[in-house]
């Protein structure tokens, strides 16, 4: 699929596309004016707080999605890496199955394990040429059953405070794991916008042709971005720990499906090259801060998860662009 | 019923993967041969079927059958169904052709439907079953005899009630409760909030449900749901009841976020090694155990001595053919007594823990 | 002294056509060359050669009288060649500095990130080259169409401050989406860059080719067939090169073309559709065919995609059968009788993957639906007689279309609107790819199309094919019809006369 555009289609765009971009923020404001009227509580620094410990972990899974999906790809071995991480790092701090000890020094462990899971999924796609739909989800699968085996189904408490600091702890009244995933942000931002894998990973979402003419190089850039998400995964499988206190095989079950939501709703395009990881940002919010005011304004547990499908659906109506959509599938 | 399966809608390719990796996860627990080179019980293979290894309810209920084939030294295999039915009975089938019909098995079924199916395929063979929880209501053992052994069960209305009492008792019987549910559709979701209403109203009004959601058994979703309610219902919060311990693990966490734990008690069910930690810090009143290990080796006890003719089971009555397991409530007095006991099971004492027939509540 | 660049002895062919045909080119220091000719006739191949995006099957490139060996878009960059494309390429996400310098970024690092500022300069320095008063910074997706074309020039003449040495740069078709104040500009620029650069100028408006130009060459079938200065060059000289060939009567066979009833079935008054055709009238008779010629972006298409009901007209009327009609969709138009044989068969025309008879049937499904299950008897029926009918060469009616050798899908794909039974057949490159023995059997089908009554628009891939089969011929040129041919047998118009038209 080429960048090519019709004269009419671009005469209008530059209105419809600045209108487009803002869409996500307008939901999110629109949520927190509406839910901050019916319940005014949700204004309160301690439900910050929550919002933020809900929202840390799915924003780190975020970072790394985003960068996949920007480059026309996807994602699906999520659950896997963080599986793994979280599985590895709960055995390798004060935990009550195994004796070692090594504390903090487990996060950047975790990290390049989570890399090179990454790493494993952009090397089968690109050198074996299989669709990175397949390869994720094998690596996620195998993840999962790793995770499982090392741990026999079972859960490892951690009683490693510094661990467990990641996420119990304050810094200027915000929890410590908000603080991680800002600086998460923040590298990712600077990844994007300043490094040249970050721009290319538009090329290659928008025409890989193109991109290739340019000289850019289409496969090591793929290897490098899966493996960045993989540590993207890494870090937030140590913050899965840190907020429960355990890991288990189980402990990152429909992240998958939050991740992409959030990625969909923050106004990403799922076929790539259009986005950024500030909406991704943006859609976490508004997914974090939907399910928060529901539960504040009372709306029924049966109802819930039919406004959430209605959120998806409104969201991606209004950032989607659909004049380059000749074949919907 | 603890934590369900995994991205459990299949299509070819994923049914595919599915099977491959989940074999080589079973593989490396199931298919263990007993340890000597010739096993002593060589016409019987016993057989547990069940979701999957990688939660705790399972993981235990895998090793009481497995301690069960050690003390008779027969070759014991792990099923795991993933979550998908069609896996779980086509598993049991392949496993009856390889053993020729000589199984024993004892099977968690993915969904009440399945059970009829896996019963049919096991009479057809020639085998013998248990059913563990799930089954149809007119499925009956004693219409099919005498494969069709027995089903077990906890009644989740008296387990659940029980434990909400002990809740209550917690923090001195006033005083305002919210309760998060598993999957609104699951029958033990649907007993164990059936408990809690009961407890709830028994208390006269002195005790106040403030809100209901459901965390469809996910310990994360729980964790979201009640940092949410520790806004709204600012300090009214006095008890939190959940319908599984892992859900309870969740919520616990959220109010260690904001410092309220072992402050504000917390219970669950299904009894899983976190739960009873927290019960002995305090920060859980109580859980109530389904005792795993009684499941799992139980379980294929008593088909075991059906089918070798120790018991006729055509004889046996009602409440023996379908029934309630004990449940195992533990509170800080009781969890040493629990940590300690209920080890080894008397698989020679095949009834001592049944405690009344299965009521079809409509 | 040596030429900067040339190719001696280029061929390349792809499946089933002869791209370049030993094809000899060469471009001196400082020199604006000018390369013209139909459709098909190589053109963009060599420069698609040129700039390393295809591999010659035979002979070299030269630069500077030394054999290069260009492996990429990005070699030839780095080789002193750059190219502005007939397509548009530029990345709708990026910027305009992004997109000038994309893949040659690591000019702006500073501790391996990449400096914006410092890119955005460099790219406002190429800006003013092109006179576009844009900022760096903008995301393409902000800039008109033209403006983007401009952004693209600029892109290629980066080239020139880069690069030691001598420069080349290749445009394709630049000036036919830019307006007449851009294209002044354009050129204006391009004499500007004689003084450090050697130039190559595709277009299909010949007095810009001459105006501009130092030299030109014109290529017809793959093959450099005329050379000369622009000074010695006269717009009809070049006609006749363009052209050349001799018409066989009796391969389009005209002695079968009828006499057109008074019967009009398409009527078409004012059709326009904003940014590709405009002012298009005509009317279309029972047992007619009228070829449509023109270049491409000459709006016939478009046209014709509009009159099948796959895009919309924004204004004017068209009646079918003497009734108006609006078509919101494609099967609205099968529904008033009209079907389109796509010029990318395999793609549009036919489901690979289906059987002879499925395609056969896959217009007029409700014909052979009885309840609501599907009557294979007689979709098998009907594909046989058809099959027959037709002489389609294929192992049986369950064969999957996708084997069958192009000429044989074709006549599925036309029989598949035979079966729906439509009135009006338009073709859109309907020998594309076809061999010269099934091209002769799908004009002997044209003209039993016409001799049962249906009436056929043509958009022939030579002008020859639209001049032999056509009763009348309308020329299109940017959108309009610049002219109308009575093309009765024996008194049939020239090429020369078409390409006037044309360019």
């Amino acid at each position: 699929m080429g960048a090519v555009l019709s004269r009419a289609a671009v005469a209008k765009m530059p209105l419809l596309a600045r209108w487009r971009n803002w869409a996500p923020v307008a939901v999110l404001f629109a949520l927190c004016a509406l839910i901050s009227i019916l319940s005014p509580n949700f204004l309160s620094l301690a439900n910050f707080v929550g919002i933020l410990n809900s929202a840390a972990i799915p924003t780190v899974l975020c970072m790394g999605a985003t960068f996949v999906i920007l480059m026309g790809s996807i994602d699906l071995s999520i659950e896997g890496i963080v599986a793994v991480s979280a599985v590895l790092v709960s055995l390798l701090v004060d935990n009550d199955v195994s004796t070692y000890s090594i504390g903090l020094l487990a996060v950047p462990i975790a990290i390049l394990v989570g890399g090179a899971m990454g790493f494993l999924n952009g090397f089968l796609h690109v050198k074996l040429k299989t669709p990175s739909f397949m390869t994720t989800l094998g690596v996620g699968f195998a993840g999962i059953g790793i995770a499982t085996t090392i741990l026999g189904g079972f859960t490892a408490r951690i009683s490693d405070q510094s661990i467990r600091y990641l996420s119990l702890g304050r810094l200027l009244g915000l929890p410590v794991a908000a603080w991680i995933a800002l600086g998460a942000v923040l590298l990712a931002l600077l990844m994007q916008e300043r490094m040249r894998f970050g721009r290319w990973v538009y090329a290659i979402g928008t025409d890989e042709m193109t991109a290739r003419h340019a000289g850019i190089p289409i496969e090591r850039t793929r290897i490098l971005i899966f493996s960045i998400a993989g540590m993207f995964y890494g870090l937030a499988g140590v913050l899965s720990v840190a907020q429960f206190g355990q890991g288990h095989a189980l402990i990152s079950q429909g992240r998958l499906f939050s991740t992409v939501t959030a990625v969909v709703v923050g106004g990403t395009s799922l076929s790539g090259g259009v986005g950024s990881v500030l909406n991704s940002v943006i859609g976490v919010f508004i997914v974090t801060v939907l399910a928060n005011g529901m539960i504040l304004t009372g709306v029924p547990p049966y109802v819930q998860q039919g406004v959430q499908g209605l959120l998806i659906i409104v969201a991606v109506t209004l950032a989607l662009d659909r004049s380059r959509l000749d074949v919907v599938k | 019923m603890s934590s369900k399966g995994f991205l459990s809608s299949p299509t070819n390719r994923r049914s595919f993967l599915k099977h491959s990796v989940g074999v080589a996860a079973a593989g490396t627990f199931g298919f263990k041969l007993a340890s000597p080179a010739i096993a002593k019980e060589t016409t019987w293979t016993l057989a547990n079927s069940l979701r999957s290894l990688a939660n705790p309810y399972h993981a235990t209920f895998s090793k009481g059958g497995a301690d069960f084939a050690k003390t008779i030294d027969a070759q014991y295999v792990t099923l795991v169904t993933e979550g998908n039915s069609e896996k779980g009975i086509s598993d049991i089938k392949a496993l009856l052709q390889r053993t020729g019909g000589k199984l024993i098995l004892n099977v968690d079924p993915n969904d009440s439907p399945d059970a009829r199916v896996i019963v049919n395929e096991v009479q057809k063979a020639g085998g013998y079953v248990v059913t563990q929880w799930n089954k149809p209501d007119d499925l009956h053992p004693w219409d099919h005899n005498p494969s069709y052994v027995a089903h077990m069960s906890f009644d989740g209305v008296p387990a659940a009630k029980a434990l909400a009492l002990q809740l209550f008792k917690a923090f001195g019987g006033e005083g305002g409760v919210v309760a998060i549910g598993g999957i609104l559709s699951n029958v033990p979701a649907i007993e164990r909030k059936a408990g809690l209403d009961q407890a709830i109203a028994e208390s006269g009004g002195k005790v106040k449900l403030l809100d209901f959601q459901a965390a469809d058994w996910n310990g994360q979703k729980a964790f979201d749901v009640t940092q949410a309610w520790l806004t709204r219902f600012q300090g009214q919060i006095n008890g939190i009841f959940a319908a599984n311990d892992d859900m309870g693990l969740g919520a616990l966490e959220a109010l260690r976020q904001a410092g309220l734990a072992g402050k504000v008690p917390v219970v669950g069910l299904d009894g899983i090694a976190g739960a009873v930690k927290a019960v002995e810090a305090g920060e859980f009143a109580a859980t109530v155990a389904w005792d795993p290990l009684w499941t799992g080796g139980m379980g294929l006890a008593i088909p075991y001595a059906a089918a070798t003719g120790k018991i006729d089971i055509a004889k046996e009555p009602k409440e023996h053919r379908e029934f309630y397991g004990t449940s195992i409530m533990v509170t800080k007095d009781t969890v040493a007594a629990f940590k300690s006991g209920g080890a080894a099971l008397d698989f020679n004492n095949l009834w001592s823990k049944v405690t009344g027939p299965i009521q079809y509540r409509g | 002294m040596e030429p900067v660049l040339e190719i001696r002895g280029v061929s390349k062919a792809f499946p089933g056509v002869k791209a370049l045909d030993n094809v000899s080119f060469s471009v001196g220091k400082g020199e604006v060359v000018g390369l013209i000719g139909e459709n098909g006739a190589g053109k963009s191949t060599v420069l698609k050669v040129l700039n390393g995006i295809y591999k010659p099957d035979s002979g070299g490139v030269f630069i500077d009288g030394m054999s290069a060996n260009i492996t990429s878009p990005r070699d030839a960059f780095d080789k002193g060649i750059a190219m502005v494309f007939q397509e548009q390429l530029m990345l709708p996400s990026l910027t305009v500095a992004e997109n000038i310098f994309l893949g040659r970024e690591e000019e702006f690092l500073k501790y391996g990130l990449i400096s914006k500022s410092r890119m955005n300069v460099a790219a406002a320095i190429e800006l003013s080259k092109v006179r576009l008063n844009v900022a760096p910074s903008t995301r393409c997706s902000e800039l008109s169409f033209a403006d983007r074309q401009m952004v693209e020039i600029a892109k290629a003449l980066s080239l020139d401050s880069r690069i030691k040495g001598d420069v080349t740069i290749l445009l394709d078709e630049p000036t036919s989406v830019l307006e007449r104040k851009e294209i002044d500009l354009l050129f204006e620029i391009i004499k500007d860059l004689k003084q450090r650069a050697s130039i190559v100028f595709i277009s299909h408006r010949l007095e810009e080719v001459l105006a501009i130009s130092d030299r030109v060459y014109v290529m017809r079938d793959g093959k450099v067939v005329f050379e000369t200065t622009a000074a010695d060059a006269t717009v009809k000289g070049l006609h006749q090169h363009m052209v050349g060939r001799q018409l066989h009567n009796e391969y389009y066979r005209e002695a079968r073309q009828r006499h057109p009833t008074a019967v009009p079935v398409i009527e078409a008054q004012d059709l326009a559709k904003k940014g590709r055709f405009s002012n298009v009238t005509f009317t279309l008779h029972e047992g007619e065919i009228i070829g449509i010629a023109g270049v491409i972006g000459s709006g016939r298409e478009d046209l014709a995609k509009c009159l099948a009901g796959h895009t919309a007209i924004d204004a004017g009327v068209l009646k079918i059968g003497g009734k108006p009609v609006s078509f919101r969709a494609a099967y609205d138009a099968t529904a008033a009788g009209i079907g389109l044989v796509p010029s990318e068969r395999k793609i549009e025309g036919l489901v690979a993957s289906f059987s002879v008879a499925e395609n056969m049937t896959l217009a007029a499904i409700p014909k052979f639906v009885s309840g609501c299950v599907l009557r294979f008897a007689l979709e098998n029926k009907t594909a046989r007689d058809w099959v027959d009918r037709l002489k389609i060469k294929t192992p049986s009616t369950g064969t999957m279309v996708g084997s069958l050798s192009g000429g044989n899908q074709q006549k599925v794909v036309l029989a598949k609107w035979r079966v729906a039974g439509v009135r009006v057949v338009i073709l859109d490159h309907p020998t594309r790819g076809i061999d010269v023995g099934a091209k002769e059997d799908v004009y002997e089908l044209i003209r039993d199309m016409t001799a049962e009554g249906l009436a056929v628009i043509l958009l022939g891939d030579t002008l020859e094919e639209v001049i032999g089969l056509s009763s009348r011929i309308l020329v299109m040129r940017d959108g309009e019809i610049a002219a109308t041919f009575n093309a009765a047998p024996g008194n049939k118009p020239t090429q020369v006369e078409l390409v006037g038209h044309m360019v």
